[in-house]
């Protein structure tokens, strides 16, 4: 049992996000998304939103979320590591349904 | 008593490992991500085949409130991050209130995705109805994944602050506290995957015109 006493409590030197960087996180998300409903809502017939850019905001937004609301910045590499793999394998299906599609 | 020095129960509280409970949530995390992945690789192939149709059916939706539930969801994910914060810095009563904030944010995103739902199905625009079933094919396809995948996420948005709720009694009752907050955390992790899932469905459906 003495080595799951370790596991009891979360170790002193767990990060602890301050409330400033979570505040910050969100005025960051929240311009993100201002800026790419203005640009689709009064910017439609000058700058269309293309796909690319839509999805490129979007990645930035997820990206902020994952790394500092869900604090993947101050977890272990694996966790990191692991959304790598689950990258790899949604673009080996990707790249499966676009070989699929094209070559009918 | 004795019992103790013979071996743990499981579910039984006295085997309680933070780390594992986390890298657990993580592992859900990432199969969730797959399965709307999925929906995506869907939604992708429909609306490179019926670009025209996709165009003309997403300005049915309301961008306005779309972009309202976006923020909803976003202060919502910060109010939850914030609550783990005061939770680890000891303020419980602090991290009650921001875990309540949550899900009263939980109760207007739906709220909202009520009124936009019902005024699709008033206008007919649900599979089966009439007006949808003489809608062109693309057209149909668009209100198909809109439904099931803004459907899919909203029960996740429930799911979600039904967790949070159970974590708040955990809380109050002296089970979550400063020193094991995994239950809180995961809850939140939980959220935010709510939350990041949003991130992609509002510009996919409201936005590209």
């Amino acid at each position: 049992m003495a080595s799951k006493e370790n596991n009891n409590v979360h170790p002193e030197h767990e990060h602890i996000s301050s409330y400033k960087e979570h505040f910050g996180t969100w005025v960051g998300l929240i311009l993100l998304t201002l800026m790419t409903v203005f640009v689709s809502a009064f910017g439609a017939d000058l700058s269309t939103l293309t796909v690319v850019t839509a999805l490129t905001i979007a990645t930035i937004k997820a990206l902020a979320v994952a790394l500092y609301f869900m604090h993947l910045k101050y977890e272990p590499k694996v966790y990191r590591a692991w959304i790598i793999v689950v990258m790899a394998l949604f673009l080996f299906f990707l790249t499966m349904v676009i070989l699929d599609f094209t070559t009918r | 008593m004795s019992q103790e020095h013979a071996f743990v129960l499981p579910n039984s509280g006295h085997n309680f490992d933070a780390k594992s409970s986390k890298m657990g949530m993580w592992l859900f995390l990432y199969t969730e991500l797959l399965l709307f992945g999925g929906l995506f690789l869907v939604y992708m192939i429909y609306r490179y085949l019926n670009q025209d149709a996709f165009l003309l059916a997403s300005f049915e939706l309301n961008v306005w409130m779309g972009a309202t539930n976006t923020i909803v969801l976003l202060t919502s994910s910060m109010t939850i991050a914030m609550a783990i914060t005061a939770l680890q810095k000891g303020n419980k009563k602090l991290s009650i209130t921001l875990s309540w904030v949550t899900i009263a944010a939980a109760i207007v995103f739906l709220v909202i995705k009520y009124f936009e739902w019902g005024a699709k199905f008033e206008h007919g625009y649900f599979p089966g109805m009439d007006h949808y079933n003489e809608l062109p094919h693309g057209e149909r396809l668009y209100f198909y994944l809109y439904f099931f995948m803004t459907g899919l996420h909203a029960v996740h948005v429930i799911v979600g602050a039904v967790f949070i709720l159970f974590v708040i009694r955990g809380i109050q009752k002296g089970k979550v506290t400063k020193d094991r907050y995994s239950l809180l955390e995961n809850s939140g992790l939980y959220w935010h995957l709510v939350d990041l899932i949003w991130i992609y469905l509002f510009p996919l459906f409201y936005l590209i015109h």
